[in-house]
């Protein structure tokens, strides 16, 4: 008997549970509204201690630490921007949700599914600091701390065998810290060529999802399960030093790296003006690449003669063959006096077919634009030949900027056992000469002499020059020398002068295979250089 | 027994499970607003706060600027301006060549670069502020300084000589304004509006030099390309004056951001009093130069040996911008061996005026606009004139509007023709076709066309003085401009008043 009434008391009580929970589902979840409010704000000098001191953890950094700055501008334009980032991040959501929604209905027999509203409300993620890193590398690093705490409102509803179920998300929270590099830098805009994103911590995520209107997140214990499993996963994607990565441009072409060489031969000039009063002209050309930093080259001077023929030979690296131009001047050359000018024209590379020679006669003009409206005052013309040869794939120089971090091997021919010693002299700062500064750099290494370009009066150079010495065996116990060194200009009584200098160790190169650092220079007041070594082995 | 003492039971255990997760739910519900409410009050913080927040304990380093520090953003920009240095010495060269050729000076015939570099030194931001005054804008303010060692060395042609000018030790304090035109769709930004405030006064200060040889070479040069520098500043960036740059992918309207014509002036030059002799023979020779904006200059007749002369003259000119503009009169004496002498200038802010009503007013003339370069309070004598502004309906707008756009059209086309030396050098004739534009709004276009048309022909008939007959001529000139479009140089030219100049760093957006 009392056996039975166990039994029956345990199937009562079940029933009852279930009847209970049903009854206390309506009573108590049912009919709670299920819209989000917004959050009401209240300015923090009403704020009382108690609430302040919630507050105190979520201080933003830029309060905390000098390191970080304020941007609050940002955060004010995120604000103003937010109704139409809302509406525009939603469309585009649902956009791209509608097809695979429709998909997967048709695969699992859904009547239907759709939002019902997507909103991601009226709260924008907000900016508590921004910290920016610089480093000796051609990189950009930041790392802004960004904290969304919404209150947006997803409801989705599902139609299946009759049923409805609709699943909510609400007060979605998200903290972290990001780390968006942008490397390499290059010389053409956005100056950047590509964008790493990482997450320095683990990020906080903070949500309620509503089944049926009752919050799953609420059931003690299964929010910090679904917390940490979401953690992981995304710490397994993007935790430092795994990377998004997000290209902007192609590198190669970014760099703007020599892409092929224009063999330019000046074949002659005929029927030339007369411009000089006694005698004929004396005509020499003067050839110059269009965004070219090179200086213009030049011919011979031909005396005395309007029909002149130099068969000389030019060549320009290329490094933009759509839009590059060589410009042609002729002149006449002067004893005393300005060299008068006696006509133009210019070359385009993309008239050329690469790889094949073409002979091209050319009308002087007297400006590029010009229609030349006196065409009886004809310049006379100039004849070329003009060959453009792009470099072929292997012979394309290997991009370095794109495994910096990684050395190159030395290439084929070096002993075995040695290597190749790389200096790349990057730039120098606070050079101050007595006299003068035109400041060049002469690298010494084993009794070997190299010397950097000069640059003309500038206390801040930047040389971007590499060099390469070849050893047979580690350099471990050497040194190299390298000194800042002035130019005297042309006419001066001043000689040449020492700007600074500074002995570098091999001994780190060797074991790290490649340091990039800032020396001080020594007998310079302020003087720094930054070098680049690397220790390239077979 | 059991069964109905176990249903209670368990009923009421249900429902104090459902009671407890109810309850479960609005507590972190309330946590998570809490929170959310929490943050969004921390992300704009003022001074008061977070003495409040802080206590004692108030941060030192913190400060309030009105406008906002970026230390990073000069971090980002030092490091990155090598890069940018080399990229934007490009895009200068495309987009301001153009420019400098549309606002080039008489009396010179050919201003380019020969070398451009922007130096070693970044732009500063000092600070920048963000705002929004109207629904759907964004107003962004960009303190800028730039004290840079660039260097820009200026192939000068002009009709004596040619020599190479540089331009250094550049110093540029302004606050640029970034007004972000939103939308609804991604990126969210249909049009950035790019100015420069014109309060502060924008400054631009650098020094001239002449490369090998000296800038008296050529009388007047210096300050023929100042005269350049600020009217590309004043009539291109200089508030109201903005740049519009629609951005890609969203098709918008951005004729409301442009500047529209406003309205209509008409004034009339009466006459000139107690004005200073500049001659040593005789008396002066005095004309009056009047402008809105510099590109549409107008002229009056030169009145020979007077020093009260009297025009009687009357002129219409177009506004903009009622607030902001202003009428500039320069009174110069006519020189025929060197170049016309000013003799004074006066400035009349629109602002003044009040629509619809006519107005004598007597101007004194000032040595120079900007007072604080004006030394002598000697007195210049006095121009008289009389204004009335006229404000445009949406049809006189349009209509001025399509005249205007028309003129530089068919000035472009002159000088392509080789007709006239630079755009600024149409002064007299684009003056009476912005009448008649606007009078006759609907013969307006047969008439401007008509004017151009026979200015053509004898222009072509003067320049091409061996050839014979103006028709000859014409038809010659039409052959050129065919021509023009496939020469390789031309090609490059772009419509000077739409260029995107955007300086400062892109990622500041």
């Amino acid at each position: 008997m009392g056996f039975v009434s166990t039994v029956l008391g345990f199937c009562g009580f079940g029933v009852g549970l279930s009847a209970g929970i049903v009854i206390g589902y309506f009573l108590f979840i049912y009919f709670q509204p299920s819209d989000v409010k917004d959050p009401k704000i209240r300015p923090l000098v009403e704020h009382d201690s108690k609430s302040l001191e919630r507050m105190l953890p979520e201080i933003p950094l830029w309060v905390k630490n000098p390191d970080y700055d304020r941007i609050d501008w940002l955060n004010k334009f995120l604000e103003m921007m937010w109704p139409y980032l809302n509406k525009a991040i939603c469309s585009t959501a649902k956009q791209i949700a509608d097809p695979i929604i429709a998909d997967n209905a048709v695969k699992y027999k859904l009547d239907s599914v759709e939002f019902e509203t997507f909103t991601l409300g009226s709260l924008p993620p907000t900016f508590q600091g921004m910290k920016v890193y610089i480093t000796e590398e051609k990189e950009l690093i930041m790392e802004p701390s960004l904290k969304w705490a919404g209150n947006p409102n997803v409801v989705v509803v599902m139609k299946a065998y009759g049923l409805k179920l609709t699943a909510q998300v609400v007060d979605l929270q998200i903290f972290a810290t990001p780390r968006i590099t942008l490397k390499p830098l290059v010389p053409s805009f956005p100056c950047f060529a590509k964008i790493l994103v990482s997450l320095m911590d683990k990020p906080h995520v903070d949500f309620g999802l509503k089944l049926l209107g009752a919050d799953i997140m609420a059931i003690p214990g299964l929010y910090r399960f679904v917390q940490e499993t979401i953690k992981n996963q995304v710490a397994n994607m993007y935790l430092w030093p795994k990377t998004l990565e997000v290209p902007v441009l192609d590198v190669s072409k970014a760099s703007r790296k020599p892409v092929g060489i224009l063999h330019l031969k000046v074949i002659r000039a005929y029927k030339l003006k007369k411009k000089d009063l006694l005698g004929k002209s004396d005509p020499y050309v003067k050839l110059k690449l269009a965004d070219d930093k090179l200086p213009s080259k030049k011919t011979a001077v031909k005396r005395n003669n309007l029909n002149p023929e130099w068969n000389e030979e030019f060549k320009f690296v290329i490094r933009d063959p759509e839009n590059q131009f060589v410009e042609l001047n002729v002149y006449d050359w002067e004893q005393v006096g300005k060299h008068e000018k006696m006509g133009m024209n210019v070359i385009r590379l993309n008239e050329l077919t690469p790889d094949e020679p073409k002979t091209l006669t050319l009308d002087l003009l007297k400006h590029p634009q010009s229609r030349d409206v006196q065409s009886d005052k004809s310049r006379g013309q100039i004849v070329v030949e003009a060959l453009y040869k792009p470099f072929k794939e292997e012979e394309l120089p290997k991009d370095v900027s794109e495994n910096a971090d990684e050395v190159e091997k030395a290439p084929d021919g070096t002993p075995s056992g040695g290597g190749l010693l790389v200096v790349i002299v990057h730039e120098a700062k606070d050079l101050e000469g007595k006299h003068h500064t035109n400041p060049y750099v002469r690298v010494t290494f084993r009794g070997e002499e190299k010397k950097t370009k000069h640059i003309k009066k500038n206390r801040d150079p930047r040389w971007e020059e590499e060099f390469q010495f070849v050893c047979e065996e580690p350099p471990i116990n050497d040194k190299m020398h390298v000194e800042v060194l002035s130019r005297a200009p042309s006419i001066g009584i001043h000689p040449k002068e020492s700007l600074g200098y500074v002995t570098i160790s091999l001994t780190d190169v060797v074991n790290n295979k490649r340091t990039n650092e800032t020396y001080h220079l020594i007998d310079s007041k302020n003087g720094r250089i930054q070098i680049e070594l690397q220790w390239r082995t077979s | 027994m059991g069964l109905i003492s176990g249903l209670v039971m368990g009923a009421l255990v249900g429902i104090a499970l459902m009671a407890g997760w109810s309850r479960m739910m609005r507590r972190r519900s309330t946590k998570r607003i809490l929170k959310a409410a929490d943050i969004k009050l921390l992300g704009s913080l003022s001074r008061d706060d977070l003495k409040k927040l802080c206590g004692d304990n108030y941060p030192e380093w913190v400060s309030f600027p009105l406008f906002e520090q970026v230390k990073w953003l000069n971090k980002m920009l030092g490091k990155l301006w090598p890069f940018i240095a080399d990229a934007a010495t490009m895009v200068i060269k495309e987009t301001v060549e153009p420019l400098l050729d549309d606002y080039r000076p008489p009396g010179i015939s050919s201003l380019k670069f020969s070398k451009l570099s922007l130096g070693n030194v970044p732009p500063k931001i000092e600070g920048i502020r963000v705002q929004s005054l109207k629904k759907g804008q964004i107003i962004m303010d960009i303190d800028f300084r730039w004290g840079g060692d660039l260097s820009i060395i200026l192939a000068v042609e002009a009709l004596v000589a040619s020599l190479p000018i540089q331009l250094k030790d550049l110093q540029v304090f302004t606050v640029i304004r970034v007004i972000f035109q939103l939308s609804e769709e991604i990126p969210c930004i249909s049009a950035v509006v790019v100015a420069l405030l014109a309060e502060p006064k924008p400054r631009i200060d650098y020094t001239l030099k002449a490369v090998g040889g000296s800038l008296t070479a050529i009388p007047g040069l210096s300050d023929m390309i100042d005269d350049t520098v600020n009217s590309i500043v004043s009539d291109m960036l200089e508030w109201p004056h903005r740049i519009v740059v629609p951005l890609g992918g969203v098709d918008v309207n951005t004729s409301e951001l442009e500047l529209k014509p406003q309205g209509k002036l008409t004034v009339t030059i009466l006459k000139a009093n107690n004005l200073k002799n500049q001659e040593l023979v005789g008396k002066s020779d005095p004309y009056v130069i009047l402008y809105v904006r510099p590109m549409f200059k107008v002229k009056t007749k030169v009145v020979d040996d007077n020093l009260s002369p009297v025009w009687n003259e009357t002129f219409e000119l177009i506004a903009e911008d009622k607030e902001t503009q202003s009428v500039i009169f320069e009174v110069y004496d006519e020189d025929k061996i060197q170049q016309d002498k000013k003799m004074g200038t006066a400035k009349l802010s629109l602002n003044e005026l009040e629509p619809e009503i006519s107005k004598e007013i007597e101007l004194s003339l000032l040595s120079s606009l900007d007072t604080l370069k004006v030394k002598d309070k000697k007195d210049r004598g006095s121009l008289t004139i009389k204004v009335l502004y006229h404000p445009f309906t949406e049809e006189e707008q349009q209509a001025a509007q399509e005249a205007e756009k028309r003129i530089l059209e068919e000035r472009r086309k002159m000088k392509e023709a080789g007709l006239i030396g630079s755009t600024m050098d149409a002064l007299g004739g684009a003056a009476s076709l912005v009448g008649s534009g606007v009078g006759l709004v609907g013969t307006g276009l047969g008439a401007g066309v008509g004017l151009v048309g026979s200015g053509l022909g004898a222009g072509v008939g003067l320049v091409g003085s061996g050839l014979g007959a103006v028709g000859g001529g014409l038809s010659k000139a039409g052959k050129f401009m065919g021509k023009s479009v496939t020469s390789p140089f031309s090609s490059s030219k772009k419509n000077g008043s739409s260029a995107p100049v955007v300086p400062g760093d892109g990622n500041a957006s």
